[in-house]
């Protein structure tokens, strides 16, 4: 059996007096995509942020590669292996190559080899018709694709996506659903929390449902 | 009053390039940039502080710095001629009435403008800048540095302000300069001055200056903040 990529053990959040996750137990395989539904409110965004470092969890084991952590920490490196996509992203005040190339710069990886991969990233999320547009004058869509494109360029082993579709007109949903369909097919790591029926229903993906701070696996 | 003579003979002034004049606005802004460029930084890195991290006496400090907001400047002028004054704990250093002791005073003028602007422009800044910039793999200072960034109209409109304060402050300078020709005198204190003896074109020469300096500084900002700081 092949070891899993990420591990989540009894993770548990408390807010406001109720447990929002009560235990959850899930396990990501290398090249699996996940998709995360449930009701509004019933915790999918706050796993997600703590699956990414970005929120405490009050209790539970993570396991990155054989590396184990006790919530509430959250080791710096995870960060560079795990990237979460907000559901509304936010775009810098710099042009969209310049937001794209932010998550390498970070990583100090080659100017020349920022370059190729920024490059490589515009292609792939289509976005070579919108350089020129400041961020923030780009469409919901666009805006997604931009974050899509930013956080792919990384190669991050886990990517952690909150509602990607959400409020998108009808062409803007279909560019990224086209998007995550290729990240699947490209063996990226994925773990989607949507309504969205089309994306829960990509082949090959493996379903789960939030339900009483819980993940029931649906078939 | 006739106001017309004293109008036309300020724009004479302006318009030969009057020695004295150029000399006086040449050390006002001098002595006002030189101010305001050593005590932004610290002040800006202060006001981050107070926006993103809680300690003990914070929220004390914060309210110091803001008291410190509404303090007349003539009292900063005051307390600032205590200390350098002979008899005072800094007198051995000789900085009365010259154009350090004035810099001191815009400093002192400039610090809290600059740390209350701050702490307001990060706290105002979109929670999710911070968290985008981590979850890319940013370490933590460098994601305080792009929040800063993403508010750098905030901070821009900070500087400015100051600025705008101190090179139309009166009252300490002429307290701690003392208002000497060719040192100490800079534009407010030199309205004040000629003023007072009745001559009232050099203090309109001066004035319009001042006025078109504000009016620059405002423009500059409006464009700026056309480029991307408008929400």
């Amino acid at each position: 059996m092949s070891q899993a990529l990420f591990e989540a053990v009894g993770v548990v959040r408390r807010l406001g007096g109720r447990r929002v996750l009560d235990g959850i137990e899930l396990s990501v395989e290398r090249g699996q995509g996940y998709v995360l539904s449930g009701d509004n409110g019933s915790g999918k965004t706050t796993l997600l942020r703590i699956l990414a470092g970005l929120e405490a969890g009050d209790a539970g084991v993570l396991r990155f590669q054989g590396e184990q952590t006790q919530l509430p920490r959250y080791p710096d490196a995870w960060r560079l292996r795990a990237v979460y996509v907000h559901q509304h992203p936010y775009l810098f005040h710099t042009s969209v190559a310049g937001n794209i190339a932010y998550g390498l710069k970070a990583r100090g990886e080659p100017q020349a080899l920022q370059r190729q991969k920024v490059e490589e990233a515009i292609a792939w999320a289509g976005l070579r018709g919108v350089l020129d547009v400041p961020p923030q004058k780009l469409s919901g869509g666009e805006k997604q694709r931009v974050a899509l494109a930013r956080a792919k360029v990384l190669a991050p082993q886990l990517l952690l996506l909150d509602e990607p579709t959400a409020n998108l007109d009808n062409d803007g949903r279909r560019r990224i659903v086209e998007l995550l369909a290729r990240l699947y097919a490209e063996g990226v790591s994925v773990l989607i929390a949507c309504h969205d029926r089309e994306i829960i229903e990509l082949p090959g993906v493996r379903r789960f449902h939030l339900e009483d701070g819980r993940l029931v696996p649906l078939a | 009053m006739d106001l017309l003579e004293p109008t036309r003979q300020a724009f004479a002034l302006l318009l030969r390039g009057d020695p004295e004049l150029l000399q006086i606005i040449w050390l006002s802004i001098w002595l006002s940039v030189t101010a305001i460029l050593l005590i932004s930084p610290p002040s800006i890195a202060l006001g981050v502080l107070l926006a993103k991290r809680r300690f003990p006496g914070q929220r004390v400090l914060v309210v110091l710095v803001q008291a410190l907001l509404s303090f007349p400047t003539v009292v900063v002028g005051l307390v600032l001629y205590l200390l350098l004054s002979r008899r005072g704990p800094f007198g051995s250093l000789e900085l009365l009435f010259s154009p350090a002791a004035i810099v001191i005073g815009y400093m002192v003028i400039a610090f809290p403008i600059l740390v209350v602007f701050t702490v307001s422009a990060v706290q105002g800044a979109d929670p999710r800048v911070y968290e985008t910039a981590r979850g890319l793999g940013a370490s933590g200072k460098r994601a305080a540095l792009t929040t800063l960034w993403e508010v750098r109209f905030g901070i821009i409109a900070a500087v400015v302000t100051a600025f705008g304060r101190v090179i139309s402050e009166v009252g300490c300078a002429i307290m701690v300069g003392g208002n000497i020709e060719g040192l100490t005198r800079n534009m407010p204190t030199a309205i004040a001055l000629e003023t007072s003896k009745g001559d009232f074109a050099q203090g309109i020469a001066l004035g319009v200056v001042l006025m078109a300096l504000a009016l620059g500084i405002n423009i500059v900002m409006a464009l700026l903040q056309g480029e991307g700081g408008l929400k």
